[in-house]
């Protein structure tokens, strides 16, 4: 099994708290609430057993935005919320009254737009961070279960070994919202990733 | 009179929200939720700003600002996207764009970019 060094484990935690920082600054600004955001973590697993991994973080029926992105680092870029989270978001978004449990048209479209700028502004930083242009997909949101959820992921990285996950809780202070953010990268992307991580961490000091 | 301004996202909660801020700040909105929309509508409502998107089905803001530029070389964009790449703001604006805004947008950053923008227009 790939391990990474301290170093490279260091610079890749400080690069996520950089972006995932952005992504909740973007929602608290779009909230107007505080964003309790966790240290992130960084796991690399054989692909077999990402889906063990990310069972143990979310479980049951989720509101998940999925964004493919592509470059020279690609993978996968989601924002998971539990249900009852996501119509929270919604109602305080467009101070409509949700219905407990409830994901209307109108929840959706918040949630999916939610998804795609807190994506974006984590991705959009490492991009920025690590001098790469990353080009995204339009975001997806489905509600299903985890299993769900991994099996997509699954299909599309077909082929690969080991898969890098990093993901970082939240939670909106004063509400019931909380989430995480998460990245799965493939291996080849890894390598890349890695060699950016430590060019951006040279010039650092 | 007031200056006329066509919205292109295709997230509609992000539309509401530009409309909004524009229309209480007194300029016509017209909206589009996907590119070939925005170019017939750029084509039929002549708005004076297009407040255009990047990352959007079909196509994306940068071929929509393309095809804008040889429709009318006068034409007077300004991107507004979750994308927060500088690679991306410096392909928009490589690309013809009048100014750049990352979302969420505060409504005093939005309207102080797109008077800026119409400025550019006089």
């Amino acid at each position: 099994m790939m391990e990474l060094t301290a170093l490279q484990q260091d610079a890749l935690v400080e690069l996520l708290n950089i972006g995932f920082g952005r992504a909740a600054a973007s929602l608290s600004q779009l909230t107007g609430h505080r964003v309790l955001l966790d240290v992130p973590q960084v796991t690399l697993h054989a692909v077999d057993e990402v889906g063990e991994a990310l069972e143990r973080l979310v479980h049951g029926h989720v509101a998940s935005v999925h964004q493919i992105f592509t470059g020279p680092v690609a993978g996968d870029a989601l924002l998971i919320l539990d249900e009852s989270g996501a119509a929270i978001l919604k109602e305080l978004l467009t101070n409509e009254p949700a219905l407990p449990l409830s994901i209307d048209a109108s929840a959706r479209e918040v949630i999916t737009e939610v998804g795609n700028i807190l994506l974006n502004a984590c991705l959009g930083t490492f991009g920025n961070l690590l001098k790469v242009q990353v080009s995204f997909s339009v975001p997806h949101l489905s509600i299903e279960n985890v299993g769900a959820i991994l099996e997509s992921l699954m299909v599309a990285h077909q082929g690969i070994r080991y898969a890098l996950v990093v993901h970082a809780g939240f939670r909106l202070r004063d509400t019931q919202v909380t989430g995480y953010l998460m990245i799965v990268l493939s291996v080849a992307s890894l390598d890349r990733l890695i060699h950016a991580v430590e060019d951006w961490e040279q010039a650092q000091r | 009179m007031k200056a006329k301004i066509l919205i292109v996202d295709d997230s509609a909660m992000a539309r509401r929200g530009v409309r909004h801020v524009l229309e209480s700040a007194g300029y016509d909105v017209v909206e589009a939720e996907d590119g070939l929309i925005a170019l017939e509508g750029y084509f039929l409502d002549k708005p004076d700003l297009v407040v255009l998107d990047l990352v959007m089905k079909g196509m994306n803001g940068l071929d929509v600002l393309k095809k804008l530029q040889e429709m009318d070389a006068g034409v007077r964009v300004l991107v507004v996207s979750a994308d927060v790449q500088d690679s991306s703001r410096e392909l928009a604006v490589s690309g013809g764009a009048s100014g750049f805004l990352t979302k969420p947008v505060d409504r005093a950053g939005l309207l102080t970019a797109v008077a800026k923008a119409l400025e550019a227009t006089a």
